[in-house]
C-alpha cells in the first residue's frame, strides 16, 4: 500500500485503544493534543517509510554483549 | 568576563578565586531576575571550591586549566546536595543527587567553580524554554524574546555575561538552536564523545552533552577538560582524548568546506540563509553538497524522540500527567503510544540516512549549514510565517539541527558577529553550524577560529 492508497488516520481510535492496552489513563483534556501529536508523527512516518529499505538494512544501535575499559 | 583571562588572572595570583565568585554571585543577585536563567545558585558550593582553589595556589600546587573558572549547568547535570530538577515539577520531590554528573567531576578537577543551575525546556523536550513550572528564559539581546531552547537558560546566562562557561544537552538541537538565537558559541560534539553519565536522560539514542562558551578559546579550552573515559556511560566510545586547544590556530588551508543545499537551503527566513552565505564568502567556499534524505532524517529523528520520551515518562503520564508541562505533556503522551513498527523503521533508516551522509565526507571536510530557520520570536509567539506557510515555531526551531544530530556528526554553532548585516530584524543574533565528520571536532573548531580570527564570528554585544 502507497501513500495515496493509505486511509486517513484515526487518530482519536487509534489513541483509545493503544492506552487502553498500554495502561495509560487519558485525560479528556489530553485528547485533543494527542491527538494532534498523533497526526503528526503518521506525517514522520509516512516520510519515513517512504524511503525503501532492504532486509539487511539493520536498526542503527549496535548491542554490545560486553566491554572492556580502555 | 572570559574564561581563559579569569584562569591565568587567578593561576598568575593577580586574582583570588574567592573574589571572582563572590563578584559573580553579585551579578547573578542583581542580574538573573532580568533573564531568569539561573533555578538554583550554590553559592556555598561555589565559595567551597573557589577556596579550595586559592589554598592550592597558596600551597603551589597546579590549581587546573579553569582555575577560578566561574561555570554553571542546566539543571539536567547532577549536582551533589541538590535535587536534579530536569525543567520538571515531577523531579522536584526526588531526592537530592548524591554526587556530581561526570561532566561536573571534570569542570571541578580542573579548577572550575560552579555558580549554580540553570533553566530550561522540561525534560529538554522544547526550542523555546517557555517552562511552565520554573517560568520563561528571556533573550539577553531582547527579554521579550526567547532566548531558544531546550538549554536556554546556559545559552542566556554566557549571552548575559553572567558566567563564561555552561553546560548543556542536545538531542535534536537543544545546544545549537540556543546558541543561535542568544549570539554564542556551542559546541555539540560527535555522539558518544563526552559522558552523560549523572545527566537526566531523554532519548538514550541521541542524547549528546556539551558546552557554551562567548569564544572560541574558552569552549575549546572547557571541551578539553570535558574529555575523558567514564565506564558509567554505555554509549561512550572508547577513545582517547582529542585535545583541540592546541590545534586552533592551524588554519583551514587545504579543508575542502561546502555549503549544504537542498533541505537546508528551503524553509527559513532569508537571514538564516544569507548567515551561511556570509560564512561561506568569508571561508571562500564555493561548492555545494546535498545531504541525501534530510527530511527524512529528521523525521525518523522525530519519532524516535517522541517513543523513548514517552517510554521514559511512562510511569509518570500513568499517575501524574497533570503534572507535566503542558507545553511537553500531549508529546509524551503521544509518544508512548507510537507504533513499535514506526520507530524501528526510523532506526533503520538511522543506519542507512548514516551510511550515505558519510560518504559525503570522502568530498568535503566540513559542511556549512543554518542554525536556525529564523533568529528569536516574542515570548508566546506559537507561529510564524515563512516562505508564504504558517509554521508552527516550537518544533521548526529544530528543521536544520534535527538532520545532524540524528547521526551523531560534530557541530560547532558559530554566532555572526554583525547578525545586522545579514538581514535579522533588529540586529538579533543567529549562528551557522559548522560540521564535521565524526570524531573530527577538531576541524570544526579550527574553522571556527578561522571565521573569529578574519572578525566574521564573535558573540554580539547585548547592549548591557
Amino acid at each position: 500500500m502507497n501513500d495515496t492508497q493509505r486511509p486517513a488516520p484515526d487518530p482519536a481510535t487509534y489513541a483509545e485503544a493503544a492506552a487502553a492496552l498500554l495502561g495509560l489513563p487519558l485525560a479528556p483534556a489530553h485528547r485533543p493534543g494527542v491527538e494532534m501529536n498523533l497526526r503528526l508523527a503518521a506525517r514522520m512516518a509516512a516520510l519515513v517509510e517512504g524511503l525503501p529499505l532492504t532486509p539487511a538494512d539493520e536498526p542503527a544501535p549496535i548491542f554490545v554483549a560486553g566491554r572492556a575499559a580502555p | 568576563m572570559k574564561a581563559a583571562s579569569v584562569a591565568a588572572a587567578v593561576r598568575s595570583g593577580q586574582r583570588r578565586a574567592i573574589d571572582v565568585a563572590e563578584a559573580a554571585l553579585a551579578d547573578i543577585a542583581a542580574r538573573n531576575g532580568q533573564f531568569n536563567a539561573f533555578t538554583d545558585v550554590t553559592a556555598m558550593r561555589a565559595r567551597h571550591e573557589a577556596a579550595a582553589v586559592d589554598a592550592a595556589i597558596a600551597a603551589g600546587r597546579d590549581p587546573g586549566p579553569l582555575a577560578g573558572v566561574p561555570y554553571a549547568v542546566k539543571n539536567l547535570f547532577d549536582l551533589e546536595g541538590l535535587v536534579t530538577r530536569a525543567g520538571s515539577r515531577i523531579e522536584r520531590s526526588s531526592p537530592a543527587a548524591t554526587r556530581d554528573a561526570f561532566l561536573v567531576r571534570q569542570l571541578r578537577a580542573a579548577g572550575g567553580v560552579c555558580l549554580g543551575a540553570l533553566n530550561m525546556d522540561e525534560y529538554a523536550y522544547g526550542f523555546t524554554t517557555e517552562n511552565a513550572h520554573d517560568g520563561d528564559v528571556r533573550n539577553p539581546h531582547d527579554p521579550a524574546r526567547i532566548a531558544g531552547g531546550s538549554s536556554g537558560g546556559s545559552a542566556a546566562a554566557v549571552a548575559a555575561g553572567m558566567v563564561p562557561l555552561t553546560l548543556a544537552s542536545d538531542t535534536n538541537g537543544s545546544i545549537r538552536v540556543p546558541a543561535s538565537l542568544c549570539g554564542i558559541f556551542g559546541l555539540k560534539p560527535t555522539y558518544g564523545r563526552l559522558s552523560r553519565h549523572g545527566s537526566f536522560p531523554f532519548v538514550a539514542s541521541l542524547d549528546h552533552l556539551g558546552p557554551f562558551a562567548g569564544d572560541v578559546t574558552d569552549l575549546a579550552l572547557c571541551y578539553d577538560v570535558l574529555q575523558g573515559f567514564d565506564p558509567e556511560d554505555p554509549a561512550q566510545q572508547h577513545r582517547a582524548p582529542a585535545p583541540v586547544l592546541p590545534l586552533l590556530d592551524q588554519g583551514i588551508a587545504g579543508l575542502r568546506i561546502a555549503v549544504a543545499d537542498d533541505h537546508f537551503a528551503q524553509g527559513g527566513m532569508p537571514e538564516c540563509f544569507a548567515a551561511v552565505a556570509a560564512v561561506a564568502r568569508a571561508l571562500g567556499a564555493t561548492r555545494r553538497v546535498t545531504i541525501p534524505d534530510a527530511a527524512r532524517g529528521r523525521a525518523a529523528a522525530f519519532l524516535i524522540t517522541m517513543a523513548e520520551g514517552g517510554n521514559l515518562h511512562l510511569p509518570n503520564l500513568r499517575t501524574r500527567a497533570q503534572d507535566f508541562d503542558p507545553g511537553t505533556r500531549d508529546r509524551l503522551l503521544a509518544g508512548a503510544l507510537l507504533p513499535a513498527s514506526w520507530v524501528l523503521q526510523a532506526q533503520r533508516l538511522r543506519a542507512i540516512y548514516r551510511a550515505r551522509v558519510l560518504a559525503l565526507f570522502e568530498e568535503v571536510d566540513i559542511i556549512l549549514a543554518p542554525a536556525t530557520p529564523h533568529s528569536a520570536t516574542p515570548l508566546g509567539q506559537a507561529e510564524i510565517e515563512i516562505e508564504g506557510e504558517t509554521r508552527p515555531i516550537r518544533p521548526n526551531l529544530g528543521i536544520f539541527t534535527q538532520p545532524i544530530s540524528f547521526i551523531g556528526l560534530p557541530v560547532l554553532a558559530v554566532p555572526l558577529a554583525d547578525p545586522g548585516a545579514v538581514g535579522t530584524p533588529g540586529g538579533l543574533p543567529i549562528a551557522v553550524q559548522i560540521i564535521a565528520a565524526p570524531w573530527r571536532e577538531d576541524l570544526v573548531f579550527r574553522v571556527a577560529r578561522a571565521l573569529e580570527a578574519e572578525g566574521v564570528c564573535a558573540a554580539p554585544p547585548t547592549g548591557r
